[in-house]
């Protein structure tokens, strides 16, 4: 789960992490107040609270000829209110939200923070180590991605004990690295250790601080702030789970979710429900081997509730890129006739107007498929997922 | 013959209680696996599925002799029932639950490490040897006894290489799903090594995916193997938009080697035959005849 950037801040701030003044604005003249409130000379910054990367290089929708992004810095107080009329309920597109863009609905009023200088900090779980990793650049924003291949020598990447304070001696090989005297160790051991524990204490998957400003007095301030927490842990962290904007996700992302499946949507026309990631995954490749592309996939899990899969059913059919519906289930857990009757009681609210092939193996398929014959729906059965992407494909060129 | 589990396995069931354990449970008994004991916190005496049931894995260890353990606990319980199965020195343990907590893993990665306890998963299927062992749940009616070797990192694809196997009339020695998650317990290296030394298995079937750098490692210590048998691979995600979630953090962590192509070449380059579709394992493995 992803938070917004001041929420992220508000969290490292009950961390003793040191963060700029500022606050949340829904209007303009709340972003005036709030501009006022938190400093008396500015100069402030005005950053688009949306849940995507590459804010400040982005672009409005509505404004397209203005090439001013969703972080803009004001010097006088009289600007505030306009400059964030220009974002507020209008449409941010960055190189991470994709073409339709992210709507603004809030902006975070910042103090701006003169600092000496700047890096990267980000605290990630490498799976092949397996440990949490810290990873700290010299190199900010963007141009990070440019040394992600290659270049190593321009990251440092120190693995972290998950019960440890980080000590002296790496430490130093952060101040080394970025070439800063061990004048700075104090501030650094303050902010590294409370930036694990905040990782750690959260159950984080990632948490990057990019940048990081190192100010006059040596001291570490997170000027922007993203935390990815996993979803599995949430029971422990409800305080963190009330964070989750539902206007961040398309809604039958949403509603997938709240049924306990997983939902991506996609550029093609054919619609995937499985029972695992792998199947969705070869699912995939088969339809892109062919010329096709999918629209949406929908991954069931384990699922044992007939009316939830009823409803993931539902969030396919109702998708209007979907031109045809593959059903592909395989194997122990699910129990196929569980689907043969969520098949069946969502068409009867929503109807069934595209091609469907339905693979079934596993336990009970054989009662799955008297069930779904009986309905005389036009359901086409295949053997394999080959024969079935084949089958449905033919059907889709037909209604071309 | 057959890799990690067989008929002489004296299994012991954590959380033998559930509904779904009981339903498996009962299917493995049926299929020949020789399940000895069970524990559930809330069931301290007595027996279920007419084997005895412990409070604990230390209370089932001192009555019987365990060699191996499958965990049918609920994810947030799983980090406290691995606990218990290596304190109590048990061999094997294999765990079933989908969402375990990541940060979990890394503590029970920390505590598998320098224990006599091999995990298989969380979040798999889990492992059998057709109709000898089954520890997990495994639809037994698709697996056939054979000479094929399967590692799966993705569940519920590990069935189309059971087919595969099926088809070309080979069956299965053991097949073992590793699980779907970022952390598990064993990845594809030590299974690869007890394949190449069982004398039932004449190859074997990998099933990668697109996350993570298993199949990395796998090519790395097959390369390095000094007896091979043929190993077929497969990895599945090869149309994925490249979209990180992550941030750039995981961008600069993968240092760039995630593709399905590059983890493709790299397990050619070690030896392995890789083929693009699911459904060209069937001939993959004929082409070997390894019935002649």
């Amino acid at each position: 789960m992803n938070i917004h950037e001041y929420q992220a801040k508000q969290i490292l701030a009950q961390y003793g992490i040191e963060v700029p003044a500022g606050g949340i604005a829904y209007t303009p003249t709340e972003a005036k107040r709030v501009a006022q409130k938190i400093s008396a000379r500015g100069p402030w910054m005005l950053k688009a609270q949306i849940q995507a990367g590459a804010r400040h290089s982005g672009y409005f929708l509505e404004h397209a000829a203005n090439s001013k992004g969703g972080i803009r810095q004001v010097t006088q107080i009289k600007n505030v209110a306009y400059e964030t009329s220009q974002m507020l309920g209008n449409t941010l597109v960055t190189e991470q939200t994709g073409a339709k863009g992210k709507l603004v609905s809030k902006v975070y009023v910042e103090a701006f923070k003169h600092v000496k200088r700047l890096f990267y900090a980000g605290i990630i779980i490498d799976s092949s180590l397996p440990a949490m990793v810290l990873l700290v650049s010299d190199v900010v924003d963007r141009d990070l991605l440019d040394f992600k291949t290659g270049e190593d020598d321009k990251i440092l990447r120190l693995p972290l004990s998950y019960n440890e304070p980080i000590n002296d001696s790496r430490l130093m090989r952060i101040l080394d690295f970025l070439s800063l005297d061990k004048t700075h160790l104090e501030g650094f051991r303050e902010f590294f250790n409370k930036l694990r524990v905040t990782f750690v204490n959260l159950d984080a998957q990632m948490i990057e601080i990019n940048p990081v400003g190192v100010t006059r007095t040596k001291k570490l301030l997170a000027l922007d702030a993203k935390i990815n927490f996993d979803d599995n842990a949430l029971f422990r962290h409800p305080d963190i789970w009330r964070m989750h904007d539902d206007y961040e996700e398309e809604p039958r992302v949403l509603k997938a979710k709240r049924n306990g499946f997983h939902y991506a949507e996609f550029d093609g026309n054919i619609g995937c429900i499985v029972n695992g990631e792998g199947l969705a995954l070869e699912a995939m490749d088969v339809i892109r081997s062919k010329g096709w592309n999918t629209a949406c996939a929908l991954n069931v899990k384990g699922g044992v509730d007939k009316d939830k899969i009823a409803q993931g059913i539902k969030i396919i059919m109702t998708n209007p890129r979907v031109e045809g519906i593959l059903i592909n289930i395989l194997g122990g857990f699910l129990r196929c006739n569980l689907i043969a009757d969520g098949i069946i009681a969502a068409t009867q609210e929503v109807g069934l107007n595209v091609p469907m092939i339905v693979r079934l193996e596993g336990t009970n398929k054989d009662e799955a498929r008297t069930i779904l014959r009986q309905t005389n729906l036009p359901i086409v059965f295949a053997e394999n997922t080959n024969e079935a992407i084949d089958k449905l494909i033919e059907k889709m060129e037909i209604n071309d | 013959m057959s890799i990690l589990a067989d008929k002489n396995t004296r299994v012991l069931v954590q959380g033998i209680t559930g509904i779904q354990a009981s339903f498996h449970v009962k299917r493995s008994i049926d299929n020949g696996t020789n399940v000895v004991a069970g524990t559930s916190p809330n069931y301290t005496q007595g027996e279920h599925l007419g084997v005895p049931v412990f409070a604990n894995v230390r209370e089932a260890v001192k009555n019987m002799p365990i060699d191996a353990s499958v965990l049918f606990v609920p994810a947030r319980a799983v980090k406290q029932a691995v606990r218990e199965a290596v304190e109590a020195g048990v061999k094997l343990a294999v765990s079933i639950a989908q969402g375990v907590p990541v940060h979990d893993m890394l503590e029970i990665k920390a505590m598998l490490k320098g224990s006599q306890t091999m995990l298989i998963g969380p979040n798999t299927p889990g492992l059998m040897t057709p109709n000898e062992a089954r520890l997990g749940i495994f639809s037994e009616d698709l697996l056939h006894q054979g000479s094929i070797g399967i590692i799966s990192r993705a569940s519920t694809l590990t069935y189309e290489g059971i087919l595969e196997t099926n088809a070309a009339g080979l069956g299965q020695s053991t097949v073992i799903g590793l699980g779907d998650d970022m952390i598990i317990g064993t990845d594809f290296c030590p299974l690869l090594e007890k394949f190449m030394e069982d004398d039932a298995t004449k190859a074997v079937v990998l099933i990668g995916k697109a996350d993570n750098a298993y199949e990395l490692q796998a090519a790395e210590c097959y390369a390095k193997l000094p007896h091979k048998k043929p190993v077929i691979a497969f990895v599945a995600g090869e149309s994925l938009p490249f979209a990180s979630t992550m941030g750039y953090a995981a961008d600069i962590l993968t240092h760039g080697l995630t593709s399905v192509q590059d983890k493709k070449k790299v397990l050619s380059a070690a030896g392995m035959t890789v083929v693009d579709r699911m459904n060209y394992i069937h001939q993959a493995l004929a082409d070997l005849h390894l019935n002649d």
